[in-house]
Order: C-alpha cells, then structure tokens, then sequence
C-alpha cells in the first residue's frame, strides 16, 4: 500500500494523551497548528465543550458575522456503478434506479429557484452510462443559468473534465474523501475506480487546477477512528489552503447512521463527539466556512447554527428529484431535519442569524 | 578616443580594451561591471571586446546597501 | 513536521544563521566588516554603485571576499522599475558570481516603500532567468502567494519602514502570509531591536534581514552580536512551542446544553 504523502500523514499527531492543562492551551492557541487540533479532539477536551463553545462561537461570529449560509442539494440519479458497503444507492442494493431527464431537471432547478435558493449542490453517484459526464455537463449548464452557484458532489474526474464543467458554469465541488485511513478506505470500497484512493484524494486538487473556484472537503464520520479522519482531513484542508490560495474551501462533517442496506457503523460518533470535532475544527480553521447538512436532526442543528458551523443545507430531499413533485421511493440517507425553508429561516432568525441564500454572483463567471 | 564614462565625458588614450580602460581608471577588473551602450558586457567577452569612439559606458562596482 | 528543520534553506543553499545582514550605512568598512563577523551571518546584501575614480576604496568586493563563508545578495536599489532591476540583477549576478538577488524597487526615494507591481514582473522574470530571488514587499499576503507561485525563494515582508526603526507594525500581516507561505518568510527593514528580531522569529519568520539598526548603533559591533543572539532566541522559541495565552472566559448561559 502506497504510503500518505507528508504533507497528510497524521500519525505524527496521533499517539499523544494531552492533559487538561494543554487543552486550557490549545483552546487560547495564537496560531493553531496539528498539535492544537490534536488536543482540542483529545479525550481530555470532552470536558471543555463549554468553552470549546464559547470560543467557536466568538469565531464564527468574527469572521462571518450572524449569518448563515444556505444551500440545497439536488440528486440528479441514483444509478451507481459504486460498492461503498455503507451506501443505500451502491450497485448491489435492491433499490428502484432513476436519473432526471433534463426537462426534469429544469423543472427541479425552477423549483429550488422559485424556493429562493442561489446555491445548488448537483449529486450523481459513481460515473455510470445514466449520469455521465456529458448528462452532468447538460445539468451543470441548467443550473448555471439560473442558479447563481452550481456545486457538484459526483464521480473523481480529469482535470479537462473538470475544466469542461467549471466552463460551462460550475463553480463548487464537493467530494468527500470518506476516510483518511487507507485500509479503512480499501475494506469500504468494494470495486470500481472508487477503489483508488489517491485518484480521490487528488480530485479536488484537479478540480481547483481545473477552473473550480470552491472545493468542499470532508470525512464520512464513523468508517474509522474519528481522529484519524479529522487530523487528515484538516492537513489535506491546509495542504490545499497553501496550494491554492485563491480556492475558497468548505468542511462538512457528515456523520454516517443506519443507511438504507443496514450498514452498521464500526466507529460511531455521537453528538457530544460530533459538536466537539466541530468547534475544534472552527478554532483551528477560523475562516474556512464549516457546513452542516439536514443528514443531522433539528435540535443539534439549531444548536451548532453559529457555534462553528456557518453553512447549511434545508429542506433537502436525497430521493433523486423531488422538488417539483413528490418522489416516493428511498433515498441515499434519511433526512434527520425535515423543516421546511420557512420554519428553518424563523428558527435562525429567532437566534438572531441571518439567512444567506446568495453568497456569489453568477456574473463573475467568464462563461456560462 | 573619446567616450562618455559614468555620465561624465572621457578621453581614452589606450588601445580600446576593457582591461586599459579599467587600469586608467583604477578599478580593479574582478571587482567591476560594465554596460556598454545600455548592453551589459560580460567579464567573458573582456578579452576581445573594443570600445567605439562615442560609446556610453557605466563602469560599476558593489557598495555597501540593505 | 513543520519547523524541524534547523538550517535555513533558499534555493538550495542551506545556512547556518537566520541573520541577514545590510551592509549600508556603516561608518567605515572596518567596523562594517567587523559587524559580519560578529553577527555570524552567512548571507549580506550588496548594492551596485557607479564606480567612483576618486574614492576606490569604497569598493567592498575586495574586504567581503576575504570573509569566508558569507555569501554575497546584490539587491537592486537605484531602480524605478522591473526593468532596471532586471538588468541591475544582471550586473549584479556578473558581479558577484553570486545566483541570489533581493528585489527592491522603491520609486519613491523618500519613504522607500516598496513598488509592488514592479517587484512582481521583476520577480517573475529573475526566478524564470534562474536567480534565487527573494523580493523586498509590502507585508501582503497575496502578493507574496503570487511572488511564490512565479517561483521565488522566499518572501521578505517589511516589518516598517526601511530605516525607520518602527519594529514590527505589520505583525498581524505577516502572521497571515507565514500561515499560508510554503517558502520561507523574511521580515526585511524597520526593525530597531533584537527582541523584535525575536518576535518576528517567534512568529515564524525563517529569518530577519537586518541593515540600520546595527549600523546605526552606537556601537553596530556589539549590536550585530545582540541581533545574533535576538535572532537565535526567537527561532529557539518558536521551535519551543510558546504558551499560549490564557484560554477564553466561559459563557455565562450554557451554549452546549441541546446536546445530547
């Protein structure tokens, strides 16, 4: 097995007990490093939520001010030549397959306009012949012309796939590593080109490289030891932070539960262990928005709604359409956090929080 | 012959090499740089390179700087 | 592990020291030499002059020669733009034999600051043409991701002023192009102390290029001795690991209670 680059590593960080005293320290910590992160996600620093809090709060609150910004994610196909054992759209799983005709994609994307949307996240599965990168090039330009933001969240491409996607309009991916831990990553991944992990883990280089402007990274909390994850996940945040400046880079830390298909996971991690990884990602990455999805339930979301996290999916439906009309069948995960846009908007603003629906103009795109 | 060294007018009365121009002046050829008519000219061309009646030379030199 | 390395790298060279030494402005070259030697630096700037026929002792070619393991940076001061600091570099290399330069274009020939656009295009070109290029800038943090990108070996940020002795006043600027800087950050004019030599070290700068503030000393000897030994406590500081200050005051209405 191919070794982690160093600049990825995080085995360095990982053998150390820290005491009370050192996460009283890290939490005032000038400049945060590996080691300030390693004591915040410490067993020791269980006992600091509180001022974990606090302090995650003050960041937040400096840095973005009292807002926070949404975004709403569209499946486009739950076709999948993928077998992540704990995905409920994998390719072995019973499930009733569909991916949106384009009329039907602009339908959903005048629907989420018409909710007050301006970000849009376009999700596929692994690359199949349903939802190619031509079927995604054709969503991507749908989108683009009415949707101020168009992330993506699908397959690993090429550069010049990238490229082709960012010229037609596309201006975020998404893509999760899933997990940092190498044997962890090779057991999660049962076939396919999913199987490379190096060819993932490079992807949001290419898609920066390739014209992207946002790169979203994150780490499918509970495949492996959580700290792992998290200190790899931060230094590959850090490593693309100094490659490339200009990139605007989001955290999402999505917390695996009991999908459709009945995957168990090995690692859980519990609110407690979930709030903790946040605030200690907020106080060690104090500008980099950190986004929490409707995969998580109302009460921990309102909680953490400016105290770290400062973007934030609703109304979200993770059935392959929706928006437009019901879809019935299963979706990739369950949505913990059903509100509506309305009462999710009344929640934030009953905090004193602004929602931010357009962060972004379309009109700093050189094509379209 | 006569040639403008360091903005000022100068008359040479050697044979046109780097090295007798140099010596007139007293600088040291390992300590000294030249430009010839805005071109620099290389140490390693020294040897065989002429001056021209009219030429514009800057003849430099390190000094102490931050 | 970020910080191990002892030995300040640019491009290629590795030296001992994280003292730059400036040798302008000093009374005499013997005290100027003298300064060098006691500052233990391995790397000095140089400027290029006209050379004057009625003062040939102000060459510094022959006593900088004679100090073993002091590598010469001709700088480019004189020149208003990219370039005349182009071809300054170009003198300068053929002068020195040496493949360092500092880029410095400062049009204004009162406050001296740095011309950022020029420095830029000079950059870029001098890192294509194979100099180690270390520009003298404005403390930005995005000019010196640029200057990264076209390849220069370090970046030199400046604390305040050339000459001004106003210390670190862009400390909060040069904390921000550290944390994101894969090349090594130099804090390059303004400084007054060795404590602020210190700080900057503490912060994370690779090393501190110093020129007024020990050739204006009372006694610039002792003084470069003082930036030594201010130079090397930060940088043992840094390697240390500062305590940080006191951590946050605790909410007075729980924040953490809807969690379960």
């Amino acid at each position: 097995m191919q070794t982690l680059p160093d600049w990825l590593n995080p085995e360095p960080w990982l053998n150390r007990t820290f005491s009370a005293s050192e996460v009283r320290q890290a939490l005032g910590a000038e400049s945060p490093d590996e080691t300030t992160l390693a004591a915040l996600l410490s067993p020791a620093a269980a006992d600091f939520l509180e001022p974990m809090a606090a302090r995650a709060q003050a960041l937040t609150r400096r840095h973005f001010g009292r807002t926070v910004q949404l975004y709403i994610p569209l499946y486009l196909s739950s076709w999948c030549s993928g077998g992540c054992a704990y995905c409920g759209f994998a390719a072995d799983r019973q499930t009733d397959r569909h991916a949106l005709a384009l009329a039907a994609v602009e339908k959903e994307i005048d629907a989420i306009k018409a909710m007050g949307f301006e970000e849009i996240l376009l999700l596929t599965g692994e690359r199949c012949a349903q939802a190619d990168l031509d079927y995604l090039r054709e969503c991507v330009h749908l989108a683009a012309q009415k949707i101020h933001n168009v992330a993506i969240e699908v397959f690993p491409m090429a550069e010049a796939e990238y490229r082709s996607l960012a010229e037609t309009g596309g201006t975020g991916v998404t893509l999760y590593q899933e997990t940092y831990h190498q044997e962890t990553y090779d057991r999660m991944h049962r076939w396919g080109p999913k199987k490379d992990f190096f060819q993932r883990l490079d992807a949001p280089t290419r898609a920066l490289a390739g014209g992207f402007r946002f790169a979203g990274l994150g780490a499918l909390l509970g495949l492996a030891d959580p700290r792992y994850d998290m200190l790899a996940l931060y230094r590959h945040v850090r490593h693309l932070q100094k490659t490339f400046w200009r990139a605007g880079l989001t955290v999402s830390f999505p917390r695996i539960r009991h999908e459709a298909g009945g995957f168990i996971p090995p690692h859980p991690v519990d609110e407690k262990m979930l709030s903790q990884i946040i605030f200690a990602f907020r106080i060690c990455l104090p500008d980099v928005p950190l986004v929490l999805s409707t995969r998580e339930g109302a009460a921990f979301r309102d909680g953490m709604a400016g105290l770290g996290i400062n973007k934030m999916s609703i109304a979200s439906k993770t059935t392959v359409g929706g928006y437009s009309d019901k879809g019935s069948e299963e979706g990739q995960f369950d949505i913990s956090d059903d509100r509506g846009l309305d009462e999710f908007c009344a929640m934030l603003r009953g905090k004193k929080l602004e929602p931010v629906f357009k962060n972004w103009d379309g009109v700093y795109r050189l094509t379209a | 012959m006569f040639l403008t060294v360091n903005d000022e007018n100068y008359e040479h009365h050697g044979d046109g090499t780097v090295a007798a121009l140099l010596t007139e002046l007293g600088a040291t050829p390992e300590h000294t740089a030249l430009t010839v008519n805005g071109e620099l000219v290389f140490s390693k061309d020294w040897k065989v390179f002429k001056f021209n009646g009219g030429d514009t030379v800057e003849v430099l030199t390190f000094v102490g700087g931050g | 592990m970020k910080d191990e390395q002892t030995s300040l790298k640019l491009g290629g060279h590795e030296f001992k020291s994280r003292l730059i030494l400036g040798t302008g402005k000093f009374s005499d070259i013997e005290t100027m030499v003298r300064a060098i030697e006691a500052s233990g630096t391995e790397l000095v700037t140089v400027a290029l002059r006209r050379f004057n026929r009625d003062k040939p002792s102000d060459d510094l070619c022959a006593p900088l020669a004679k100090l073993k393991n002091v590598k010469l940076m001709p700088n480019t001061s004189g020149a208003m733009n990219s370039k005349e600091a182009v071809r300054a570099a170009q003198l300068g290399r053929e002068l020195s034999g040496s493949p360092f330069v500092k880029v410095e274009i400062h049009p204004n020939p009162h406050h001296l600051m740095p011309d950022a656009i020029e420095t830029y295009l000079a950059a870029k070109e001098l890192a294509a043409d194979g100099f180690i290029v270390l520009p003298y800038i404005p403390a930005d943090p995005v000019l010196a991701k640029k200057l990264e990108d076209v390849g220069c070996a370090a970046v030199m940020p400046l604390g305040a002023a050339i000459g001004s002795g106003g210390g670190l006043s862009t400390a909060d600027m040069i904390q921000l192009i550290i944390r994101d800087s894969n090349i090594p950050v130099i804090v390059d004019a303004g400084l007054r102390a060795p404590s602020e030599a210190a700080r900057a070290m503490e912060m994370g700068c690779a090393a501190v290029l110093v020129n007024s503030a020990i050739a204006a000393a009372k006694n610039p000897v002792a003084m470069a001795r003082a930036f030594a030994l201010g130079v090397e406590t930060g940088y043992a500081a840094r390697q240390a690991g500062l305590m940080p200050k006191s951590a946050v005051a605790v909410a007075t209405s729980p924040l953490t209670s809807f969690l379960k």
